[in-house]
């Protein structure tokens, strides 16, 4: 028995599966101030007092630490920063106390200058006396060479030991400087509120006599142990969108590409499931204006919903980017999508005579009947979702590359299937469907859809090294670790690779995942030659390998049709 | 047109293609520029556009190249993405999408001419050029100005628009006498129809930042001004920095930034430039500061001294000599008199040998411009080269983009002559007017359009 809780911003929902069939599914309002109920009253609808030695796993995602990031909730964090050479030092004011020191890497991560005691002595003081607990301290190139963080932050907890130091190079060794200071800064200020949580949810777990292991789900579609999830609360924003597209995955057929359609009150979320694997977004996630280094599922956002407003404007219908209130014909102030849907005959809730009523009032001032008013509400409505799937195919179609092959090999590929969850989308999809001429699935279960992803969904790892033989070392870009490599001309892509392995290993023991290792692929390993005056001197490596993308089950209903 | 405050950036680094394995040209000569540029997250500035790359059409090289015997021969589909990179950039630049743009791509191009029998100087096709014909092909545009500023001589970019009135071309460089390609002299000036349209500025070893910018404040800036182009163009080389291994120049990043400063490009396009880990990291991310039009002043390699860049006085007195000679040539270049020479001759003849360095081949060349008052002459160019140990024979016939009726009528028919008596091995014609690009194989006996 596996069991998925999705906090979102609006419902709670939570599944008990076996992976074949769902036993029992919840839905219910979220409460906003108290997640932690939330949390264990869908849990204890679902289990009921029965399942809880069969219970294999429990996976959450949870919108606390966007919340925590969203309302400010956080506690204030001071940056102290190392860029050295290149941008304009005006380019690194933040909205909060920061204190830019000398120090600087390069590129192959050699000291240009190193960072001097007494300046990071006195930037320590002032961050004191400004009055701040948490201090996160970034490096340009730190993900080359962490030494400088290091260094400031042994002088820091020895001057000054009541400041809790975080380091760049721990938290994103991917390259992009202004990025990793914005997700050391967010992960600093989300660490101590995000543990608390987790040790709750252990705690909570206990009492019901769950012994089975707890996970977090993250923004990539991944999940990670709730013992470990304290390490990375960044990485577990935005994981409602992820738990969506892995429930319509798994709730539609393996291997094919769909489009994901999350037709909610005020917007549809849009993304996209490639031969079988959900596109992960080409750069890190912007979590409340700030750039990070969060990997996350595509995801694009349109302002139409169920219940979006409709207005007539020089006589033509109009669709509004916002809601006004819930739909006319469920009590609300204005006509929406969903009346003309409920006119139609589209959608069984609602009243009946105020849609009606809603769609005549359109009519009148459009010159037109009313079933020919919510006929054109229905396809603007289409038009809309389906301009901005285009979008998004031409977005990806359009990413850099930076490789020959990568442009030889990008076809253009229009999906199967379209997937729709949400509300109005079984009024919707199946027009949407025959406009982009694939098949529509508006499958059962779609209301818990969130909960089943998280079910579904299973732990993932990377790790990327670069390796410089020229200089005998590389580093993990994940978490900042390194060591040193044979300074050997000998070293092979095979010798690169299987690094790599060892790195993946240690880092998956770190996190407590090692049971879930059991295939891993090579995303890519790229080898460049070193040569300074016409010898080879040394080679560099760029090597990604990855536990494969996958879901636990998926749960083929046989019911895709193409009208 | 440039509503956009934005600046485009193509980043194609080729990351899996090298001319050989230890060659400078090579997978890991923009790796650090990657590293740099990314790391900087200048991709996430909203003064910067980052834009996919694209393949060029076989026809867009067609227009400006005779690719001896074809296009596929010369042209790897590395070579169609850098071209075809400055495309998406020239594109996005007429959309309005972006005020200016930079194309930071490889394989370079300044040294492939008109006709290409292989590589020279790590190049195969002319991406500047080929944009500059595209965009005037495409959008209409008439005057264009390139400036090269390579440390090699522009020697191909040179050749192609040699008889083109509507190009400026002026490439600075250190003196051929001490460098590849060996040319690129005060008095290559540009043919008789298109007089003082091309400017070199062969510079002493060792020429400073001073040195640069003494040349384009008194000589490139006041001949643009004049010369009043729809579109600049900045072959952008990074060899004249003070590192690189190939030359002996004394430039540095800032001066890189600076100048494209002043010079306000449209597009840049990367050229040469093989000090991969000391320079080109700083000096790429300092153009695209200055062309983004952001504070570039943090920009500034490791073991830069300012007290390295000041020019001495012997070099100094040398530039201060060659820019007033080139000015006075520019002063004077609508000075030549086409009824005088037409007088003498119906066609200005010269003759070229050119070597393939990367290849080894050497070709001869006659090339004939019709002396036309009307369009400025079609060009004929016959060449002979050595392919894989067998003589090819070609001959070009290429109309101008403004050619007349009676130049496109003369060119078809020595076309057709050649292909019918067989005399060549593979013959060409180009005609810009109407946009059709024909080939002939004598030895086939087949005939083809691009």
């Amino acid at each position: 028995m596996l069991i998925g809780i999705d906090v979102g911003g609006t419902y709670t929902d939570a599944v008990l599966t076996d992976g074949k069939d769902i036993i029992r599914k919840f839905k219910t309002k979220t409460l906003h101030e108290e997640i932690m109920t939330s949390i264990l009253n869908a849990l204890d609808k679902v289990i009921q007092g029965e399942y809880e030695s069969q219970i294999k796993r429990v996976v959450i995602s949870t919108t606390l630490v966007t919340n925590i990031i969203a309302e400010k909730k956080y506690p204030p964090v001071a940056l102290i920063l190392l860029p050295g050479p290149g941008l304009s030092l005006d380019c690194y004011r933040y909205d909060t106390f920061t204190q830019i020191i000398s120090g600087a890497i390069d590129y192959r991560g050699r000291e240009i200058t190193s960072p001097d005691e007494s300046e990071i002595i006195s930037a320590g003081s002032s961050i004191i006396e400004a009055g701040y607990q948490h201090v996160a301290v970034i490096g340009k190139f730190s993900n080359r060479n962490n030494a400088h963080e290091h260094f400031v932050k042994q002088i820091i907890e020895k001057k000054f030991p009541k400041l809790n130091i975080y380091m760049g190079h721990n938290i994103s060794g991917l390259l992009n400087y202004p990025r990793r200071i914005a997700t050391t800064m967010l992960h600093a200020a989300a660490s101590h509120l995000f543990s608390t949580f987790c040790d709750n949810v252990s705690e909570s777990l206990k009492k019901r006599n769950i012994s089975a292991p707890a996970f977090i789900l993250k923004a990539d579609g991944g999940t990670i142990p709730l013992t470990a999830a304290a390490k990375v609360p960044v990485e577990t924003i935005f994981s409602g969108p992820a738990a969506s597209t892995l429930g319509a995955m798994c709730l539609s057929p393996k291997g094919q590409t769909s489009v994901v359609a999350d037709i909610g009150g005020t917007t549809t979320d849009l993304s996209l499931i490639l031969s079988g694997k959900p596109l992960i977004a080409s750069k890190g996630a912007d979590v409340e204006g700030f750039l990070t280094h969060v990997r996350s599922f595509a995801v694009r956002s349109v302002p139409l919903g169920g219940d979006s407003t409709v207005t007539v404007n020089n006589g033509k219908i109009d669709l509004l980017p916002e809601r006004r209130g819930p739909a006319y014909c469920l009590g609300g102030p204005e006509p929406t999508p969903t009346d003309a849907l409920k006119y139609l005959g589209r959608i069984e809730f609602g009243d009946m005579s105020r849609a009606v009523e809603a769609m005549e009032n359109l009519a009148s001032v459009t010159n037109s009947t009313p079933r020919e008013t919510a006929q054109k509400i229905v396809f603007q409505s289409c038009q809309t979702i389906v301009n901005a799937i285009e979008q998004m195919f031409k977005n990806w179609e359009q990413e850099p590359a930076y490789r020959i092959w990568e442009i030889m090999q990008k076809n253009i590929i229009r999906p199967d299937n379209i997937v729709g969850v949400g509300g109005a989308a079984g009024g919707l999809i199946p027009d949407i469907a025959k406009m982009l001429n694939c098949n529509s699935i508006v499958p059962e279960h779609a209301e818990v859809a969130n909960a089943l992803g998280s079910a579904a969904a299973q732990p993932t790892l990377t790790v990327t090294l670069r390796i410089d033989t020229e200089q005998g070392s590389y580093t993990v870009l994940e978490d900042g670790s390194g060591g040193p490599v044979n300074k050997s001309t000998q070293f092979t892509k095979e010798d690169a690779v299987r690094l790599a392995r060892d790195c993946l290993l240690d880092r998956a023991g770190e996190l407590n995942m090692k049971e879930y290792l059991t295939n891993v692929e090579v995303v890519h390993c790229e080898m460049f030659n070193m040569v300074r005056g016409w010898t080879t001197t040394g080679k560099i490596f760029d090597v990604s390998i990855q536990t494969p993308q996958e879901i636990l089950f998926y749960m083929d209903q046989g019911e895709s049709f193409n009208e | 047109m440039n509503k956009s405050n934005q600046t485009g950036l193509i980043f194609f680094p080729a990351f899996d293609w090298a001319i050989s394995p230890t060659h400078p040209e090579r997978e890991e000569r923009l790796l650090y520029t990657r590293d740099q540029i990314f790391e900087e997250g200048l991709m996430d500035l909203p003064e910067i556009k980052e834009y996919k790359p694209r393949l060029a059409d076989f026809r867009d090289i067609a227009r400006t190249h005779f690719c001896v015997p074809h296009i596929k021969d010369q042209v790897l589909e590395a070579h169609l993405i850098a071209a075809g990179s400055s495309l998406v950039i020239a594109d996005a630049l007429m959309a309005g999408e972006i005020k200016n743009g930079f194309a930071l791509v490889r394989p370079p191009g300044h040294h492939a001419m008109k006709v290409v029998h292989g590589n020279r100087g790590f190049c195969n096709i002319n991406n500047e050029a080929i944009m500059v014909d595209y965009l005037r092909s495409k959008y209409g545009l008439r005057k264009i100005a390139i400036i090269d500023t390579d440390v090699h001589h522009g020697d191909g970019t040179q050749d192609i628009y040699y008889h083109d009135p509507n190009v400026l071309f002026i490439s600075f460089h250190q003196d051929g006498r001490t460098l590849f390609p060996g040319s690129g002299f005060t008095n290559e000036t540009g043919g008789p129809t298109a007089f003082g349209r091309t400017l070199n500025i062969p510079l002493p070893p060792g020429t400073t930042d001073e040195g640069i910018h003494y040349i384009l404040d008194n000589l490139i800036l006041p001949v643009l001004k004049e010369f009043n182009p729809e579109l600049i163009i900045n072959s952008a080389g990074q060899d004249n920095h003070y590192t690189d291994p190939l030359a002996n120049m004394n430039f540095s990043a800032q001066g890189y930034a600076r100048l494209n400063e002043k010079l306000k490009p449209d597009i840049a396009v990367l050229e040469g430039g093989y000090a991969i880990e000391t320079a080109l990291p700083y000096i790429n991310t300092g153009i695209i500061l200055a062309m983004a039009g952001m504070d570039y002043s943090n920009v500034r390699e490791p073991d830069y001294d300012q007290r390295m860049f000041t020019l001495s006085p012997d070099r100094k007195a040398k530039i201060e000599e060659m820019v007033s000679e080139l000015l006075s040539v520019w002063e004077r270049r609508d000075s030549i008199d086409l009824e005088v020479l037409r007088a003498k001759s119906e066609f200005s003849q010269r003759q070229k040998t050119i070597y393939y360095d990367t290849d080894g081949i050497m070709e001869h060349q006659t090339e004939k411009l019709k002396l036309c008052p009307e369009c400025g002459g079609y060009l004929s160019i016959s060449s002979q080269a050595v392919h894989h140990g067998l003589q090819c024979k070609v001959l070009c016939l290429s109309v101008p983009f403004h050619g007349c009726h009676t130049c496109k009528e003369a060119a078809w028919e020595k076309y057709e002559m050649a292909v019918n008596r067989k005399t060549y091995d593979y013959v060409y014609f180009q005609d810009r007017v109407s946009d059709t690009y024909k080939g002939f194989s004598s030895e086939k006996n087949t005939a083809w359009e691009e």
